[in-house]
């Protein structure tokens, strides 16, 4: 079921970042803190945008040898689409959206 | 030190995750250990620990709000007692508490599991069920084991167990479900029983649960049963209670700290766990009401005095007890509680509720 329920300040600035990245990958801790939200908010939207086709996620070689690999993130068309839509605020909310 | 600990949240919070989810918990991990300042990296996995917790309830229960409430209360038991035995392991307690605890989480389960397909017989209503488990208590009391001036446990093949702690939880969960004369009866019989023993620890809890249930079902054979539990917290106020505090048993919620700081959290986690169905239905189902307010009282009181932690310290009681707890609880948690969901809360309700009553 779609309700429409605003978007939070953490989802906001979390699409916001996203939008702006375009295509370029970000890892988690960087786009919380851009985003200004903690960990425990970031990863269920992350989850919560994947699970509805928004995000694209991939695992990303490491950039030195000895480091482990690390998980990327970027809105998918359809999530840039979206993200617009929702920033200008009428689009129903993520939130509401079945996962 | 601090690093270690982080990632030893970050690994719970991955193992928390659902098996689908899998692949974000190996994404915290990895996240986790690529920051460099320590704690920054600890509060990161705090918070992935946050999140965690809530995806692994989100899922569970559904995209609604419908989630298995006695469900929950077998996945904390579980959690709880893994948290305290990896506390044990730690801590270097002795070989067998471990798995004395684990044992009693199987037949904790197991008892459920019997109770659970009872048949539904006149004596076996909830009522004369309640009344008996009151009567034992008092019998315990009576003639238990006695020690240091109190007399509160029963001793089977040389194993101490405490009735207390496995009875009075579903005892007041089940006057929650079935408040009839019977079961006022067992509970007045149960705060008699921790007057005489007397045990601050559980008459406390049994007082706290009746007042919650007062709160949401402010009805008057639960304000003579709150009558009769206050009246026993009282009289065990009013006596000596000097037990010694017992290794891996009681004030462990402090101690564990002074072993290592990772296992005071998950002493500290593990009680908390306790307290997670009760999240659920807070004030609307009054078996979760009950629930909340009774293992709170025993943490607490685990915090306070020399009284046994539950399921985070050495003992089989409180385990089982937790276990037995979700007998009187609703089977599952809808997402609304109306008067036109009262036929079907009904249907849903525990075998306190349904099979036994």
């Amino acid at each position: 079921m779609v309700r429409n329920r605003s978007l939070s300040p953490a989802a906001r600035n979390l699409l916001a970042i996203l939008l702006e990245a375009g295509e370029n990958w970000s890892h988690g801790y960087a786009l919380g803190r851009a985003a200004g939200i903690k960990s425990g908010t970031l990863y269920p939207l992350l989850i919560r945008l994947e699970g509805q086709g928004h995000l694209e996620a991939q695992w990303q070689p490491p950039s030195e040898p000895g480091r482990p690999a690390r998980h990327a993130y970027r809105l998918s068309a359809d999530g840039r689409a979206l993200a617009r839509e929702l920033l200008r605020g009428v689009a129903p909310a993520l939130a509401g959206k079945p996962a | 030190m601090i690093r270690l600990l982080a990632m030893a949240l970050v690994d719970l919070a991955a193992a928390l995750l659902p098996a689908r989810l899998g692949h974000w918990g190996e994404a915290m991990r990895r996240e986790t250990g690529e920051i460099a300042a320590p704690a920054e990296a600890l509060r990161f996995a705090f918070g992935c620990l946050r999140g965690a917790i809530g995806e692994a309830m989100r899922v569970h229960g559904g995209d609604g709000a419908m989630w298995h409430g006695r469900g929950w209360v077998g996945f904390c038991a579980i959690g709880a007692t893994g948290l305290g035995i990896a506390y044990m392991a730690i801590g270097g307690a002795p070989f067998g508490y471990p798995l004395r605890n684990l044992a009693a989480l199987l037949i904790g389960f197991l008892a459920v599991g019997i109770v659970t397909h009872l048949p539904r017989t006149r004596l076996l209503a909830a009522g004369p069920v309640l009344l008996a488990l009151g009567l034992f208590l008092l019998a315990a009391s009576l003639l238990g084991v006695s020690n240091e001036g109190a007399t509160r446990w029963i001793s089977i093949y040389g194993l101490s167990i405490q009735p207390s702690l496995v009875l009075v939880p579903v005892l007041a969960i089940g006057f929650a479900a079935v408040r009839d004369r019977l079961s006022m009866l067992g509970v007045i019989a149960a705060a008699g029983a921790l007057a005489l023993q007397p045990d601050r620890a559980m008459a406390g809890a049994l007082a706290a649960g009746l007042a919650a249930l007062a709160l949401v079902r402010p009805e008057r054979k639960v304000w003579l049963a709150l009558l009769a539990a206050s009246a026993g917290s009282v009289a065990t106020l009013l006596q000596p209670d000097v037990q010694p505090a017992m290794p891996f048993v009681d004030q462990i919620l402090f101690t564990a700290f002074a072993v290592h700081p990772l296992a005071g959290l998950m002493v500290v986690a593990g009680s908390l766990l306790l307290l997670v169905p009760a999240r659920a239905r807070w004030g609307r189902d009054p078996g979760y009401a009950v629930f909340g307010a009774l293992w709170l009282a025993i943490v607490l009181a685990a915090a306070l005095g020399n009284y046994p932690t539950p399921l985070v310290g050495y003992g089989g009681s409180a385990i089982v007890g937790y276990l037995l707890s979700m007998l009187g609880l609703p089977k599952a948690i809808g997402a609304t509680d109306g008067v036109a969901d009262l036929p079907r809360r009904e249907a849903e309700h525990g075998v306190l509720r349904t099979s036994i009553a």
